[in-house]
Order: structure tokens, then sequence, then C-alpha cells
């Protein structure tokens, strides 16, 4: 059985929960007090991750560390279908590589952004966003040309794959931290779409698109 | 130059930023919009805020035919914006009032095209720009005002479609004005006609839309696609640098107005009776069943006001008439009401006029729709159960729950398989619809006593029919243990004979009037003459319109609208027949 070390408002934490629930992957949690507990500062919580962030998984003595990596590990062993990680396409796992690093980024600025204005930690907020829109720029361009191209998805692939959950948790999070999305129009149908993946759950402040209409 | 340009058509978004099941979040002049398109087709532009809590609706559902707030639930109608359910009230049909602020919607170049303002004249016409042969640009929005984006679009330079990878295009600018400029490039032989339109956002804010006026295909489409967008984001890039070191002006503070007035004002004092408010036009009219006609009402101008399952409106007849015939639409079917009318021979002549003198293309006048049997959308299970022509609100109710996948039986009892009304409608409730043919009463009886016979907690009837059929089926259903909440009902009409041959006092608490009732007069034609303006409908104890709340004093009831605890309650009148056991009555009015 997996264990999630887990804390409710993350959006590395979500991405684990999304991915885990549209697997169909059992797993238990255990919550950590982030804020204002910083409980991931504990000792307890250092002897699992020397990095002192979430998310963290246990499966059967097996810990590992970082969002990124877990979606690739939990994709590579427990998805059947094999195309949420396709092992034998490296084409598709370089694409993949590539837009878990610009998760890594939108991280860094849409999710500090609302680290800054929902729990008070201090970044230059100013910076932090600016670097938010750099990047959704450049991803509305991409979904926008991949709309012209008849690709939905952030890889070059006919389905989702770990790419789009990596980059969805801080970028629907981003008003929290003062982003709007309205200049982004395609990444906010790109939302439609992955909220549309059988298996789709919510967090607080990420809410369902309902159904498409039936072809 | 921004106050001028509010009653001034703006592109608000592409076309194909509206997929189906999506909501746009739009902005203009620093209005933002929720914008949406509905599955038949139709582009709303509202005001993006509920009415309840002030979410933003951008972030709601649209389900195809209504917009959901993601908050409470609130549900909004395709075209009119009228709030049609509100899950907190389940048993209620929302006030006319709940209506969101909407905005023109045009569809032009592969533009959604609007204004904040009542806009002047129609949408710009592009001299050069054909409709359906054109190539819509990748909108760019750009941090910066609309005139310093103009401006520097003036110099913008690209090259014709025919010639992407050549470097020495010649451009000329053909036209601009206040929000657009038109480019032509040539070279070679080739030569392109770029349209620009900005859009303003917000007094530093601005999308550029670009329009080409020819089309291309495959790769060469996505390159002259890509050779634009590359420009115009460089471009971009240039004029937010320009624009970063002037002051940033205030934004645009939204005005929001308050409601129109014919929606705000109480009604006034007036002694007429039963109103007809609007005018539609008869589009339709067809065999909807033996013995029915369908009748498809559109408006002579502008939309209809919004309507929920279980509404009826009032139709005046040619002859004098006036009937009172259920909306048997699906919900978000806003651009006109479906009835069904029975051609009943032995009738005043209300519905024989209906078949025999109303005919296509003619204006009939109606009153707007009232709903006074209003559907609840929380119940673990609905049963409908409809006796004849009493099919057309259940119709619409059942086509509520199907589309919102809520669980529910449609039990449809006629004469025979010609008598089932609106085909195409039953047809898309495929798997709840169970039809029963032919059944005398006492056949009848056994199978209600059958669909009736299990209620569990959370269930509720609705019921329309025949008279003598819905007797016996309220008294099934109070055999079999359903509470009397959880069985709605309407009547056709009234067919208890009304002794009117009491007198009595009726005070009206809020309106400070005490009037005497005498034999021979209603209560609502006594508070009439006295400039009370009751809204009314059947007038025969039938629909429920003229409800009052009863404060002291014991009802004499004689209507078919109130259930029994109702009734016993003493607590609610029906003003049109029902009148006082007691001396006096006082009223809520």
């Amino acid at each position: 059985m997996i264990t999630l070390y887990d804390y409710e408002l993350s959006g590395n934490c979500y991405k684990l929960r999304l991915l885990m629930s549209i697997l169909g992957i059992d797993y238990k949690t255990v919550p950590v007090d982030f804020y204002p507990g910083r409980e991931h500062k504990s000792d307890w919580f250092l002897r699992l991750n020397p990095l002192g962030q979430l998310p963290v998984i246990d499966d059967d003595g097996f810990v590992l560390r970082d969002a990124q990596a877990i979606l690739v590990y939990l994709a590579s062993k427990y998805d059947a279908s094999g195309t949420w990680y396709p092992r034998d396409n490296p084409e598709l796992l370089g694409q993949i590589s590539q837009w878990l690093a610009f998760a890594d980024g939108i991280t860094s600025t849409s999710s500090a952004a609302r680290l800054h204005d929902g729990m008070f930690y201090d970044f230059d907020i100013e910076t932090v966003r600016a670097g938010a829109h750099r990047l959704f720029r450049i991803l509305d361009e991409h979904l926008w040309f991949g709309e012209q191209e008849g690709r939905d998805w952030l890889c070059s692939a006919d389905h989702p794959t770990i790419a789009d959950i990596a980059c969805f948790p801080y970028i629907m999070l981003s008003e929290e931290g003062g982003i709007s999305r309205q200049d982004y129009p395609a990444i906010r149908r790109w939302c439609d779409r992955v909220k549309r993946i059988k298996g789709f759950v919510v967090m607080s402040g990420v809410f369902p698109a309902g159904p498409a209409k039936a072809a | 130059m921004l106050d001028q340009a509010r009653t001034r058509w703006h592109p608000i978004a592409a076309a194909h930023d509206l997929p189906l099941r999506h909501v746009f979040h739009g902005q203009l002049l620093g209005r933002e919009f929720a914008v949406w398109r509905a599955d038949d087709g139709y582009v709303n532009v509202w005001e993006n805020r509920c009415l309840h809590r002030g979410v933003r609706l951008s972030i709601g559902i649209n389900d195809g035919r209504e917009l959901k707030c993601q908050y409470h639930g609130w549900r909004y109608s395709n075209r009119t914006a009228g709030c049609t359910y509100i899950p907190a009230h389940p048993a209620d049909a929302p006030a006319r009032t709940i209506t969101n602020r909407t905005f023109p919607a045009v569809e032009r170049y592969g533009l959604v095209w609007s204004a904040t303002d009542e806009p002047q004249g129609e949408v710009p016409e592009v001299a050069g720009l054909a409709e359906g042969e054109f190539l819509g640009l990748r909108g760019i929005p750009v941090n910066a005002p609309a005139d310093r984006v103009v401006a520097r679009l003036r110099g913008y330079s690209f090259q014709p479609s025919g010639r992407i990878d050549g470097n020495d295009a010649e451009i000329a600018v053909e036209a601009a004005g206040d929000f657009s400029v038109a480019l032509r490039a040539r070279e070679g032989g080739a030569e392109t006609l770029a349209v620009f339109f900005v859009q303003p956002v917000d007094s530093n804010r601005s999308v550029i839309r670009g329009v080409l006026n020819s089309d291309a295909e495959g790769a060469a489409r996505l390159a002259v696609l890509r050779h634009h967008n590359e420009r115009l984001s460089k471009l971009r890039d240039a004029i937010e640098q320009e624009a970063a070191q002037a002051p940033a002006p205030e934004p645009i503070a939204p005005q929001f107005e308050r409601l129109p007035a014919e929606l705000a004002e109480m009604p006034e004092l007036t002694a007429h009776g039963r109103k007809a408010a609007l005018r539609v036009q008869v589009a339709r009219k067809w065999q909807a069943a033996d013995g029915i006609a369908g009748f498809e009402l559109k408006p002579l101008s502008g939309l209809l006001p919004t309507f929920q399952p279980g509404a009826h409106i009032d139709v005046h007849m040619p002859n004098g008439e006036i009937r009172q015939y259920s909306i048997a639409n699906g919900p978000g079917e806003s651009d006109r009401y479906v009835i069904g009318v029975k051609l009943e021979r032995d009738s005043k002549g209300g519905s024989v006029c209906m078949h025999e003198s109303v005919r296509e293309g003619d204006v009939l006048a109606i009153s707007e729709p009232r709903n006074n049997f209003p559907l609840r959308r929380d119940a673990v299970k609905t049963i409908f159960v409809a006796g004849g022509i009493g099919v057309t609100p259940l119709l619409a109710m059942a086509q509520a729950l199907h589309h919102q996948e809520l669980a529910h039986e449609f039990h449809y009892f006629t004469q025979g398989e010609s008598q089932l009304a609106f085909r195409d409608r039953l047809d898309g409730l495929k798997g709840t619809l169970v039809p029963h043919l032919g059944l005398d009463p006492e056949a009848t009886g056994a199978k209600l006593r059958e669909i009736l016979s299990v209620y569990k907690f959370g269930m509720h009837l609705y019921l329309c029919g025949p008279g003598p059929m819905l007797e016996t089926a309220r008294k099934i259903a109070a055999e079999a243990g359903w509470p009397e909440g959880a069985v709605h009902f309407e009547y056709f009409k009234n067919t208890n004979k009304i002794d009117d041959s009491s007198s009595f006092e009726v005070a009206l608490a809020r309106s400070c009037m005490t009037l005497k009732v005498p034999a021979g007069k209603t209560i609502l034609e006594v508070m009439r003459e006295a400039g009370i303006d009751m809204p009314s409908s059947c007038e025969q104890g039938a629909c429920g319109t003229c409800l009052a709340t009863v404060i002291e004093g014991e009802p004499d009831h004689q209507d078919v609208y109130l259930n029994d605890a109702e009734r016993k309650s003493g607590t609610k009148i029906m003003t049109c027949v029902s009148r006082a056991k007691s001396a006096r009555l006082v009223l809520d009015l």
C-alpha cells in the first residue's frame, strides 16, 4: 500500500492524488501540517526528506520525494495502459521531461505567488508573478498552435501524459497568487480537457468542468 | 476616446474561443464578461458575476443549455440569463427579477463582437474581407493602452501569405481608425490584406485580433499563422516596453447598473384583470398527436422572458377567450415557447379557436410565463404521471432532469399510441419514458398502485392529467405512504361547483384597506375594483396564480390547487374562487 505524505492545500501533493485517482491506485495519506505548523521542517519529516519538501511517498518501504519524480514512478509502475509515461517512445519521454521541468518553473513562480498571498511567504511578489505570466504566455501559444494542429495535450500524443498532470495544479491555482488567466484562453480550454479525464478529482480551489457534449 | 468607445462594437473573443461546454473569460473597457456558446449555437455575453454572491460566472459550468454557478449552483438560462433554479430553495420558482445582465453578441470574420453600452449601428463591414474566406490570427494580449497599440500597428510589417519566406514586402496602410488598422503587404505578385482590430480590454490592456483576407490549408496555413504570431509577439514586446516607460493609467471602473426599471419597480396600480404583456408569432403549428395541435410561439422582437419547467402562459385568443397552456420546452430552449392544445369540442371555444382559427404567422397576445408548479431538483428520484394532454408541464420537467442526469421515471397514460404527443421530445427521454396505452379507469388504478407502491424518503411525485385520474392517483399515493409534501399536482380545471352565496369582509393588512365581498362577487374582483393589482390566470381555482396568505379568519376553500395539508393549515387562499367561513378574513396583501 502506498502512503502519501500529504498536505491538502498543496498543488504538488494534489497532482499525485490526481494521478492515483485516474489510475485507480489505492493509497492512504499521512497529513503533514505544512502551514501554519511547518511540520515539513520537523525532525521526523526531515528524516524522510532532508530537503524538507512535500510530497513524499512510501510504497511498501520504497521512499521517494519530488512530485515530478513520483509521477514518473507511479505511472511506470502502475499504469497498465502504458500511456501516461510511455517507456518505449523516446520522443514522448523527452517531451514529458521537458514539461516536467516546465512544471517546476510553474511551481517556483505561480505556486510561490500563492504562498506569498495565502501563507505569508517572503517572495518578491512582482517578480514571481511576472515569471508566471512569462511561462503562461509560452504555454498558451504552445496550446493554441496545438489546437490548430489537432493536438489536445502538452505532448504530441493523442492522449494525456503525466506532463499534463504535472503542469495542471499550479496553473489552476494561479489566481490565488493574483495571477489571472484571462489572457490565456488556450490554457483555459486545456484546463477543461484535463478536468474531463476519467477519474479526475478536485481540491480546494480547483473546480469541476461538467461533462463534455455527448457525441 | 474610450468614452465614445462604449457604444461601439468591439471584438471580445475569437469564434474558436467558444467551443461547446466552455465558458470564456472576456473583458471590454474594464467590464468583465462570461461568454459561452449554448448547444443550439447561441452566443451568450453576460456580466461576469453571479447575482447571488458575486462569484465569476466564467468559472461556472456550461451544460449546453444553462450556465451553473460554481458556488451555490444557481442556474441561468441560455439567451435570457434568467435564473431557472436555486438549489437552496428547491420548491420555489425563482423570481423573474433574478436575471443577469446580458450584452449583445454578433459573430463576424471569425470574431465575437459586443459592446458595453447600447451599440450604435451595425458591426463594421470591412472592405476586402469576405465572410467565409479569411484566416483568423491568434489573438495577442498586450499590456498597453489601445491607442498606443493602434499607433504601433501602423508600422507592423509582414510578408504576404504566398511569400512567407521573403523579407522585402512593401506595406501600405489601407485604412486606420481608433481601434483598427488595415495593412496590405505586396511582394512579387503576391499580396495579402491584414486587418487588425484592437480590443480595449482596460485602460492599459488590449488584444490584437488580426484577420487576413485569404485562407490557406495545412502546412501553409500554419506557416502563415506562425509568421504573424512571431512578428506580432515581437511588436507586443516593443509596445509593452514603451508603455512601461509611461505611468500606467488608472483601470476603468465598470459601472454596475441597477436592475432595469421593469424588473425593479413595483407593478403599477391598475384595476384591469389579466394582462397580455407579450406579443408572439405562431412560427409553427403542427399535429403533435391525434386531436392535439402543437404551437411554436416566437417573439416578434427581442427575447422571451425566462421560464422554468412547470410554467404556463395565458393565451388571449382572437375570440376573446383566455386559456392557460403549459410550456413544454426543455431547458435552455429560450428562443420559443412550445405549447400543446387538445381539441375539446364541448368547451367554450378556446381550443376550437386555437385548432381552427389560429394559423402559422398569426400574432397572439400572451402573458408572461408564471410558475405555480415548480420542479424540485433535489429528489433522490422523481416520478412523473401524465394523463393525456397533462403531459406538457411534465414533459418540460422530465427534459430538465434528463439533461442533468437526475433519476426519474416518466409514466404517460393515453388512449392509444396515436395520442402520444410531442414524439420528438419523448424520443429524447428514452430509458425513462413508460407509455401506458388504452387502459380503462380500473386498469389505470391498478397500474398506478404498481407505480406508486414504493415510497422512499426524498422521492417526489408530479401529477398532471384529467381530474378523476388525479383524484385516484393522489388517493393511491396517500395510501402507499407518500407524504403530501412529496405529491405535486396540477389540474386542468376546477370542476367543483362554486358556491358564491356567502358575504364577508376582507381586510388587506399591508394595503390598509377593508373591503366587503358580497354574494356573487369574488375576492379577486372586489380587490381589483379597489385598485389592487392582483395577478391572476385561470380564475377558476386551478393554476395557483392568485394565491394569497391568510393572516386571520377561516377560508372556505373551493379551489383544486391547494393540497389537503395546505387547506387545513388555513394560511393560504385562492382569491379567485375561495371565500370565507368567518365574517372577516385578513390577508397579507
